[in-house]
């Protein structure tokens, strides 16, 4: 008896340090950036492109990385969207039956997840140079689609495997063709789930640098059409942080700002959609 | 004689090498209600799950023989599953709604079968909850989640989706055991109503349930048909010892017993080796009856003979105070 209350407070101290640990790091991390990020935040480093020489202290802002990481992280995960999606059902028993393709599906998916951004930048940089093409909007948007597909793909066919099959044998029974099942029955309860598993790999995408650094390129523009070079806020914050300037390294801080502030908009927004479709799902 | 509606002949399921259903051959009556009894593990969900082709889903599974539904056999490669699913209609036994309102939970059915017009629709799902008896309770929150509903109405609501889709037969698997008393009683209502205009095969391990829908009865027993015909035939007369012992509530409860001893008033490990002497003066294969008082003696008595490898036959308490324990010595 009292060996057992011993290990039950042993587990509620180990539960109550993980969770202070875990806050506390994000509050420590949110925190240091908005207190050095905040007083050099201006209206101006939001609504100005940057002028010709801001790495050097010059006017302007960071419109066009705002727009830029906009642009690419919206298009890589719309592009990966439509791929994942069809992987994941793919993946799923009714389908693939099982069988060895799926399987290596599942193998090459975790070794794409693992692999370092880096590496999809150089693989996307030689590919672009092979071509003769330009670093690009449609470039950066591709190769973090690329990033962004086995994140997706995984995410969304664990929340495909949850789905209970005392539903699909309820579509099925009532005479629904498997495509009928999938997308009016198992999809309606994943939803939810798989819109997570989409803000999970926007968020991935938006953050990334190394695989844009060759690919989408960096201007002081807003890109007009898939074919300009774009910036990016985390190529912003990079560049910013590297001079040699303080007042430039310090505006890398009020970059990150922006940045976190866009995830947490997107975040907010996809759970209180996913919270609306919430409301149907059979638990 | 009645018409058939299905038509089972030497139909054979295996899983996985476990033989779940034996050659059964057995015609199912035109509207009128069918119960398919025995205890549970014994086929009754398989047979289901094969008129309407649901046992396509299960992995590793083989079956054979034939299955005639107005005059199309659903194993045929040939036959259209989806028409066949149309036809059946299926009560589970868990109440499964759809991840959508009520009102698109009933409308499910007619809408994938092609029906597009919001009015027919609204026709549809008002007449099927009508027929369920949910429309009045429904009718002002149709657009609210199905899973908000209560589980005896959502059990109701499964029933009025499988009606949107105007089949012939419903089958149901055990519809009620999930339900609370008042809402099993009133889907065995609902059952009685529309036995007039539907063939329906309901599966049941209660045998009072059986006694109050059924007009036909099958009765399995690991695998094996061991009986079937109309109703009042089986309950009141039945040919096979197996159905009649089925029938009166444990499976062996008529059974011959041999020799009687009373163990009243002994403790434990002592009720042990008195139970033992007594099964020794015993040939192989005879029934001894004991009625102990020991409540350690409940489960540690039929354990230790079950370990010493004879069949334990019932475990009943008696009274408020005494238990009877009816072990076979082993062959
Ligand atoms: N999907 C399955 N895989 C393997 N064995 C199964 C499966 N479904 C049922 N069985 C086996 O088949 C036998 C009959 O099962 P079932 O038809 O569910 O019985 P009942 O509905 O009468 O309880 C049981 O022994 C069960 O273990
Ligand atoms: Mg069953």
């Amino acid at each position: 008896m009292e060996f057992r209350r011993i290990e039950e407070s042993i587990f509620k101290a180990l539960m109550i340090l993980s969770l202070v640990f875990v806050i506390g790091s994000l509050l420590f991390v949110v925190g240091v950036i908005l207190w050095r990020g905040l007083p050099v935040l201006s209206f101006d480093m939001i609504t100005k492109t940057g002028e010709g020489g801001y790495l050097l202290g010059k006017g302007g802002g960071i419109l066009n990385a705002i727009v830029g990481s906009l642009y690419l992280a919206a298009g890589g995960t719309i592009l990966a969207f439509f791929l994942s999606i069809a992987i994941a059902f793919y993946l799923q028993k009714e389908y693939s039956g099982g069988t060895r393709l799926s399987g290596l599906t599942r193998l090459s998916l975790d070794i794409l997840w693992g692999t370092p951004s880096i590496v999809y930048g150089a693989f996307g940089y030689i590919v672009l140079i092979y071509f003769h093409i330009r670093a690009s909007l449609l470039g950066g948007i591709i190769v973090l689609a690329l990033l962004e597909i086995p994140i997706m793909t995984r995410a969304m066919e664990e929340v495909l495997k949850m789905v209970p099959g005392d539903l699909k044998e309820t579509a099925y029974s009532l005479g629904a063709t498997r495509f009928e099942t999938t997308l009016k029955v198992v999809g309606k309860q994943a939803l939810p789930g798989l819109l997570t598993g989409v803000l999970m790999a926007f968020g991935r995408g938006i953050g990334d640098a190394a695989s844009i650094l060759f690919t989408a390129g960096y201007t002081d523009r807003i890109p007009g059409t898939l074919f300009d070079a774009t910036a990016s806020l985390p190529i912003a914050i990079f560049s910013q942080l590297s001079t040699p300037l303080p007042q430039v390294q310090q505006k890398a801080y009020a970059s990150a700002v922006i940045l976190l502030v866009i995830v947490l908009v997107i975040s907010i927004i996809t759970r209180l959609l996913a919270k609306k479709y919430t409301r149907f799902i059979i638990k | 004689m009645t018409e058939t509606q299905i038509s089972i002949q030497n139909l054979n399921v295996t899983y996985n090498g476990n033989h779940a259903l034996k050659n059964i051959s057995v015609e199912i009556p035109k509207k009128q209600i069918t119960a398919i009894i025995g205890p549970s593990g014994c086929g009754k969900s398989t047979m289901l799950k094969c008129m309407n082709r649901l046992i396509d889903m299960t992995d590793n599974v083989t079956f054979s023989g034939k299955i005639i539904i107005d005059n199309e056999d659903v194993f045929d490669k040939k036959t259209d599953i989806i028409n066949i699913r149309k036809k059946l209609g299926l009560l589970a036994q868990k109440p499964t709604p759809l991840p959508m309102s009520i009102y698109e939970n009933v409308a499910f059915g007619p809408r994938i079968h092609g029906v597009k017009k919001k009015l027919v629709l609204d026709e549809t799902v008002q007449k099927c909850l009508a027929i369920t008896g949910l429309w009045e309770e429904v009718k002002d929150r149709l657009n609210s989640p199905a899973s908000q509903l209560s589980i005896g109405q959502q059990q109701r609501l499964c029933l009025a989706r499988g009606l949107a889709v105007e089949p012939e037969i419903i089958l149901c698997d055990e519809p009620t055991s999930a339900l609370d008393p008042v809402s099993s009683q009133h889907i065995e209502q609902q059952l009685l109503k529309l036995r007039k205009d539907y063939t329906i095969v309901i599966v049941t391990h209660n045998i009072h349930q059986a006694m109050r829908l059924a007009d036909y009865v099958i009765h399995l027993y690991l695998g094996e048909l061991v009986e079937h015909g109309p109703a009042n035939d089986v309950f009141e007369n039945p040919k096979e010892e197996r159905t009649r012992a089925y029938i009166n509530g444990t499976m062996f409860s008529d059974l011959k017993i041999d020799k009687e001893v009373d163990l009243k008033g002994n403790i434990c490990p002592y009720n042990f080796v008195l139970a033992k002497q007594a099964l020794h003066e015993l040939s192989k294969g005879k029934v001894l009856k004991l009625v102990v008082d020991d409540p350690l003696a409940v489960t540690e008595v039929p354990r230790g003979m079950e370990a010493d490898g004879h069949k334990v036959m019932s475990v009943k308490q008696i009274n408020k105070t005494d238990w009877e324990v009816v072990i076979q010595k082993k062959e």
